[in-house]
């Protein structure tokens, strides 16, 4: 560097902000210039003061106080949703009643019929279902309960070397089945 | 996951104890900033709590990725401007040349001026830096508050501020030479 440092680099060079060669330049600099040396001491000085401003002294209680400011938490779960279905009801209620001139009564015993009626005719269906399902559950339980009757009579009549010959060609086939995946997908990405 | 991750998880979760750990960990940086920013004791405390507030109802917006120092900052930084708006007090834009009445301000070294800082000793120093720092324009002071203040890095101030991170350097190193001639000046 022949010509002197632009005063922004000396600042940058005290906060170690300067590229490794523009380091190098600058101290090579600095050797030979006495008025940069000066520039370069007074910034250091300067640079110390700035970065030892005394901090703002917070009072101990401004946390709890900010805290106080917070909003309440939204109750979680349950009231928000009852609360928008209690809210919608109404609406709809009174919705009805100014489009239809219908008295509020009338709404209310309309809609405790149709309750009612989907109730009714809900149920039976619902029992029915329930059956079914459970007819399906114990026809399922039968199905394995056999399932393992038979392999075990299998089992018995090839005996534990049998056994042992049918696991070892299982684990055979499924690893040969999961290396000519394998092969088969590597080939895919080569293609 | 940083332990600020960490706290504001547990804040959306519900704990309040969480957010006042965060309060208590940036109540001083926040307060040393906006005390420096509004020149009054009494309007920072109210700006720190009002900005504190402000992040814990958006704290859903707040992506771990990033510090939440820097995003709590942004909070505080626009706060500032949509006050200073609409008590339409002027601001310098940064992208206006500067005039201090001091002549230019990209002074080269070897400075023919003879040595401030060495006049006096350190404590009578940062006195002086603080008067200095009340009458140098806002855009400015707010980047060097940051950066020395608050000892954000240059890249992270550019992400507070928006700003391509050279225009940072630049009107940081600006702000410590207004405040340099000032001194001289006193």
């Amino acid at each position: 560097m022949t010509t002197c440092p632009r005063a922004e680099d000396l600042y940058l060079y005290l906060e170690g902000e300067l590229g490794a060669h523009e380091t190098r330049a600058l101290k090579a600099h600095l050797e030979r210039c006495p008025a940069c040396r000066e520039a370069l001491a007074d910034r250091r000085l300067l640079h110390e003061a700035f970065t030892s401003l005394p901090p703002f002294e917070v009072p101990p209680d401004f946390a709890l106080s900010v805290m106080a400011r917070l909003p309440e938490p939204a109750e979680a779960g349950w009231l928000a949703p009852l609360v928008a279905s209690a809210a919608s009801l109404v609406v709809g209620l009174l919705g009805f009643h100014l489009f239809t001139g219908a008295s509020l009564s009338d709404v209310l015993v309309a809609v405790n019929r149709f309750v009612g009626l989907v109730i009714a005719r809900s149920l039976p269906l619902a029992a029915k279902a329930f059956k079914v399902g459970n007819l399906l559950l114990k026809v399922a339980s039968d199905l394995v309960s056999i399932a393992i009757a038979g392999l075990e009579v299998f089992s018995r009549s090839i005996g534990p070397q049998g056994v042992g010959l049918i696991l070892g060609l299982g684990v055979l086939l499924t690893l040969l089945a999961i290396f000519g995946a394998r092969r088969l997908l590597s080939l895919g990405e080569k293609t | 996951m940083t332990d600020d991750s960490k706290l504001v998880a547990r804040a959306l979760e519900g704990d309040r104890k969480a957010f006042e750990m965060i309060v208590r960990k940036y109540e001083q940086p926040l307060t040393s900033y906006l005390s420096r920013m509004t020149g009054e004791r009494e309007a920072a405390l109210d700006f720190a709590q009002e900005i504190f507030v402000k992040a814990y109802c958006s704290l859903k917006s707040f992506r771990p990725a990033y510090k939440f120092s820097t995003w709590l900052f942004k909070i505080a930084s626009n706060h500032l401007i949509d006050h200073w708006r609409k008590r339409r007090l002027p601001t310098v834009s940064l992208d206006q040349p500067i005039d201090d009445g001091d002549g230019p301000l990209m002074p080269q070294v070897p400075d023919p001026a003879p040595s401030v800082a060495r006049r006096f000793e350190l404590a009578e120093i940062r006195q002086r830096i603080e008067r200095a720092l009340e009458s140098i324009p806002e855009a400015f002071r707010e980047l060097f508050i940051l950066r020395h203040v608050n000892d954000f890095s240059y890249e992270e101030i550019a992400d507070i501020k928006s700003l391509p991170v050279g225009t940072v350097k630049n009107r940081v190193f600006q702000a410590k030479e207004m405040i340099r001639k000032r001194m001289a000046g006193s």
